[in-house]
């Protein structure tokens, strides 16, 4: 390895060690310096923005590590910038809402950050067995997070999610025992292609385990319940970093496959995902449920991306952090606006354009970039997702996603509506805004400008999406 | 800086930085929001001057052309440039923008600021839609209008504003949903073809192939619903009822206009086998409507419904005039659009200044209005008698060349568009007698106030347009008949792309 590139590996594991090393770092200290206590939240902050401001434009090489068990490839480094970004903005929220446990302080952050690591080293993962040990890094902890409220809605979602997601492990586990009995090395190179009925079923496995996490239907079933039990900001980084790392893994495990049976599979997934979940949406009260509803549809569209081809592959890598920056700032708005462990109903939200006009603002861009309406960048997203596969000879499933859009404008609006349209029950004072409203219209800005000036995150996802 | 320095890029960014800066507006300057407000629809208004001054009438191909690659890996381009036609909406957008941030002073009492900021956003996309010559950029404008307007209704409207609101949003996007998908099936198809991506509108002209009937399908509904065509117009009286007085002036006199725009630009050249083989049920389509229509405006007891209605018959006239592919009637379509766009605004401003001093839009709570607010009625008069097509106005120029020249074509069809044109006189007549003529049956009708100078100011352009055009409408129609002539030329089966939009000016 020539010294450049190992200076750059060595920067580059600096962000993942940097979490792992605030994680333990929150979880210890406060026991033995007492002013530290209460101040994990900034510590797990400080680590993240750290990682992302000393964040290196990576070379185009791809450089294995640990005899090829994790590689570092531009992709990674894009997916592990996003997991910075995603964990600083719940760190926000986090601290904003006061919504981290008093008394598990340290634990709440070190779950968190460890869960990111999972991310990271779920993204950097060059072997499937590798990348099982990396999810479940990346599940554990945010089982535990769904639950740390100990309230009833919380404890139900934890242990919801955790039935579920073991299903959903098992399932992958047994898909990789199957392809680990045709091609032992289990690398993603020596998988590609493999051919037989073992290696098929196997893929099949392989593939629901990780729809699981990207919550594609017929594997959604927990999503509702657990968003909607979980605290919000907990929600947001499931909807966020899990759902990226779960659509990761399937576009890599979809690239793996010749044209096939198994590619008509995830043909099925996404058409099935965008139908179901959005008209389920429709019903929703919740609004936290909403958003589960929506983050179920937005992978069906997500999945729309893979059959576009390396240009399908860039959309999803533009797709994947402009659907994370609406919907974690959904969930910060959530958060914001209170109403108890499952979080506020729709209708709660009435005058909160009175109330608090920046962030009802955000929240509409949010809205209207989740339905894909222009300028906001979900517009864009969309766009790129659906042309690729258009260009991929998916024409019917664009059809489909065009018209499901179009349906998931109903809900999206409704909160549109019940914002700036609907008179609250009672009149309500201005109030004063925290950290979570100055990092929601933060969000909205990003979006409103990703769009606009794609490029700037198009190029780099172009550049990435040569490395999967 | 050339998106600055180019007079067409400068009419979209200009009112799109006012309005964004407008909604960032602190509470606390909400007073400041009006004049500022109308300050940025008169700038608006001045680049539109200075693209009308510096169009040059005898060049055909496209003006004020821009290219600039703006997401090369979809081979988006920011690709603007004018023809006549364009031309003509966009300064009607910049005109009534300004009339109705004016008119809107006294009638906006609530979170000013965010008005006056989805007004001129609103002019912002219109402008963009009539300004694109790259079909990403068409569909991006054509969608982002539709959020300003939502606001506007749902926020500032009448009593059920938030169901018209929501309905004119659901029914707009569900209709260009396959529009969307069409739209990538076609660029799809040339990135087949040729290798490259790309969504300029000439690049794309006779890449359709064999789906052409289907992709003019989805294309067409976008439209239709827009237009609207019947029996696709149900949204359309809720949403222009119920929206403010601007938001109902810039709905009926450009919003509408975008549909036909979207044939005339983008659906007709993009498909023209497909599009000569529905032409015949499209003129049905709008003919009916001119009818049906017509019928209904009759029987309205809303003002505000009853103009509504009347812009769908008129619309209807349009649509039958540019799916005759006759240059007389397509030049007169473009003319009526422009003429339309003028009288219905004015009526919307009218009513809406009623129901400013009234606070109602029914017809009978008026009565003998003449007799109280004289100047008000002449100036009213006026308008309905431009909306009729009496001759001297400019109404009758556009409907008539409209009949001459789709006669040759759809006899029926303009048989039916011309009683339209009688029972257009049976209701705003009808109107106009039942507002300001008879007694004055109430108390309140006595003491309204007549136009006070600052509706003047909105009014007396309009007014000068309606003689202007009526007497003298060979200025307008030496540069919208090169456009109606390069469409005719765009449907014919086999015909070449048009050309290229014209670097500078």
């Amino acid at each position: 390895m020539n010294p450049e590139l190992s200076s750059y590996a060595a920067s580059a594991l600096a962000g993942p060690l940097l979490l792992a090393a605030a994680a333990f770092a929150g979880l210890i200290l406060p026991l033995f310096l007492r002013p530290l206590r209460g101040a994990q939240g900034l510590l797990a902050l400080g680590a993240a923005v750290t990682g992302l401001v000393f964040f290196r434009r990576p070379p185009s090489a791809e450089l294995a590590l640990f005899g090829g068990a994790l590689t570092l490839t531009p992709l990674t480094a894009y997916i592990w910038a996003f997991a910075l970004a995603a964990t600083a903005a719940v760190c926000v929220i986090s601290i904003s809402a006061q919504a981290e446990p008093e008394e598990f302080r340290g634990e709440y952050y070190f779950l968190l950050l460890m869960s990111a690591c999972g991310l990271m080293a779920l993204a950097a993962a060059g072997d499937l067995f590798t990348a099982f040990i990396a999810l479940e890094l990346m599940s554990l902890p945010v089982y535990a997070l769904a639950g740390i409220t100990r309230g009833k809605a919380g404890l139900e979602a934890a242990l919801k999610y955790f039935m579920l997601g073991s299903f959903g492990s098992a399932l992958l586990i047994m898909g990789i025992a199957l392809l680990n009995a045709v091609c032992p090395s289990l690398s993603f190179a020596a998988l590609k292609g493999a051919q037989g009925t073992a290696a098929a079923a196997g893929f099949m496995l392989a593939t629901a385990g990780f729809a699981f996490k990207t919550a594609l239907v017929p594997f959604h079933m927990w999503v509702p319940d657990v968003y909607e039990g979980a605290p919000a900001q907990v929600s947001a980084f499931m909807a966020a970093a899990v759902k990226a790392g779960g659509a990761l893994l399937l576009c890599r495990l979809f690239c793996l496959l010749d044209a096939g049976p198994a590619r008509e599979a995830f043909w099925w997934l996404a058409a099935v995902t965008m139908v179901t979940a959005n008209l389920a949406a429709l019903a929703q009260d919740g609004l936290k449920r909403l958003l589960a509803y929506s983050s179920v549809a937005q992978a069906g569209y997500l999945a729309t991306a893979f059959f576009g081809g390396e240009q399908g592959r860039a959309a999803l890598l533009y797709y994947v952090p402009v659907y994370a920056a609406a919907t974690v700032g959904a969930f910060a708005v959530a958060a914001a606006a209170g109403g108890g462990e499952k979080g506020p109903a729709v209708k709660d939200l009435a005058g909160l354009a009175r109330r608090r006009p920046w962030l009802a603002a955000a929240m509409a861009v949010f809205m209207l970039s989740l339905a894909g309406i222009p300028p906001a960048a979900g517009f864009f997203a969309k766009f790129y997702a659906f042309a690729a596969a258009a260009a991929g000879g998916r024409g019917g499933l664009v059809v489909l996603a065009a018209v499901m859009s179009a349906v998931s404008l109903f809900y999206y609006l409704r909160v549109t509506v019940v914002m700036f349209m609907a008179a609250p029950e009672a009149e309500q004072a201005p109030e004063a805004g925290g950290a979570g409203e100055v990092l929601a219209v933060l969000l909205a800005a990003g979006l409103l400008a990703a769009g606009l000036f794609s490029g700037a995150l198009l190029g780099p996802a172009a550049a990435a999406a040569r490395w999967f | 800086m050339e998106l600055l320095t180019n007079p067409l890029s400068l009419m979209i960014l200009l009112p799109a930085a006012a309005g964004l800066a407008l909604l960032a507006l602190p509470e606390r300057f909400a007073g400041a929001a009006a004049p500022l407000g109308a300050a940025a629809a008169f700038a608006s208004l001045c680049v539109a001057a200075r693209l009308w001054l510096g169009f040059d009438p005898a060049v055909t191909a496209m003006q004020f052309g821009l290219d600039r690659p703006w997401l090369p890996y979809f081979g988006i381009t920011y690709s603007l440039g004018i023809d006549g036609l364009s031309l003509a909406l966009i300064i009607l957008a910049a005109l009534l923008t300004a009339a109705g941030a004016l008119a809107s002073f006294g009638q906006i009492k609530e979170s000013r600021p965010a008005f006056y900021g989805c007004l001129l956003l609103t002019e912002a996309a219109l402008a963009g839609v009539f300004a694109a010559r790259d079909l990403f950029v068409f569909y991006l404008f054509w969608e982002a209008m539709l959020v300003p307007m939502y606001f506007l209704v749902g926020v500032w409207g009448g009593e059920r504003r938030v169901h018209a609101a929501v309905k004119f949003f659901v029914y707009t996007v569900a209709g260009s949903a396959l529009m969307l998908a069409a739209m990538l099936w076609l660029a799809a198809a040339r990135h087949a073809a040729a290798g490259a991506w790309s969504f300029r509108i000439t690049d794309l002209c006779g890449a359709a192939g064999p789906a052409q009937g289907a992709l003019f399908a989805a294309f067409a509904l976008a439209f239709a619903v827009k237009v609207p065509l019947i029996p696709l117009h149900t949204w359309l009286p809720d949403a222009h009822a119920e929206a403010p007085t601007a938001g109902s002036v810039l709905l009926a006199g450009l919003l509408l206009k975008t549909g036909v725009y979207g044939f005339i630009r983008i659906g007709v050249p993009l498909f023209p086998q497909a599009a000569a083989a529905a032409a015949p049920w499209l003129a049905g389509a709008g003919a009916a409507g001119v009818i049906y229509a017509s019928l209904a405006a009759w029987r309205q007891r809303d003002i505000k419904r009853l103009i509504a209605y009347s812009s769908i018959a008129h619309l209807g006239l349009v649509v039958v005039g540019i799916m005759s592919f006759d240059l007389t009637a397509v030049s007169g379509a473009a003319l009526q659009m422009f003429n339309h766009g003028v009288s219905t605004g004015a009526l919307f401003l009218l009513a809406g200044l009623l129901h400013e001093r009234r606070h109602t839009r029914l017809i009978e709570d008026y009565g003998g209005l003449a007799a109280s607010v004289p100047a008000f009625a002449a100036v009213f008069l006026v308008t309905a008698l431009s909306s009729i097509g009496l001759p001297g106005l400019n109404g009758f120029v556009g409907e008539a060349l409209v009949l001459f020249g789709s006669f040759r074509v759809y006899p029926w069809a303009a048989a039916a568009a011309l009683s339209g044109v009688v029972l257009s006189a049976v209701y705003m007549l009808g109107l106009y007698q039942q507002v300001f003529f008879g007694p004055l049956r109430r108390t309140e009708n006595r003491v309204i106030a007549d136009l006070r100078p600052r509706e003047w100011a909105c009014l007396l352009p309009l007014l000068a347009l309606m003689f202007y055009v009526g007497l003298k409408p060979g200025a307008l129609l030496r540069r919208l008949e090169p456009a109606a002539a390069s469409y005719i030329e765009s449907a014919r089966p086999g015909a070449l792309p048009p050309a290229a939009p014209k670097e500078g000016k």
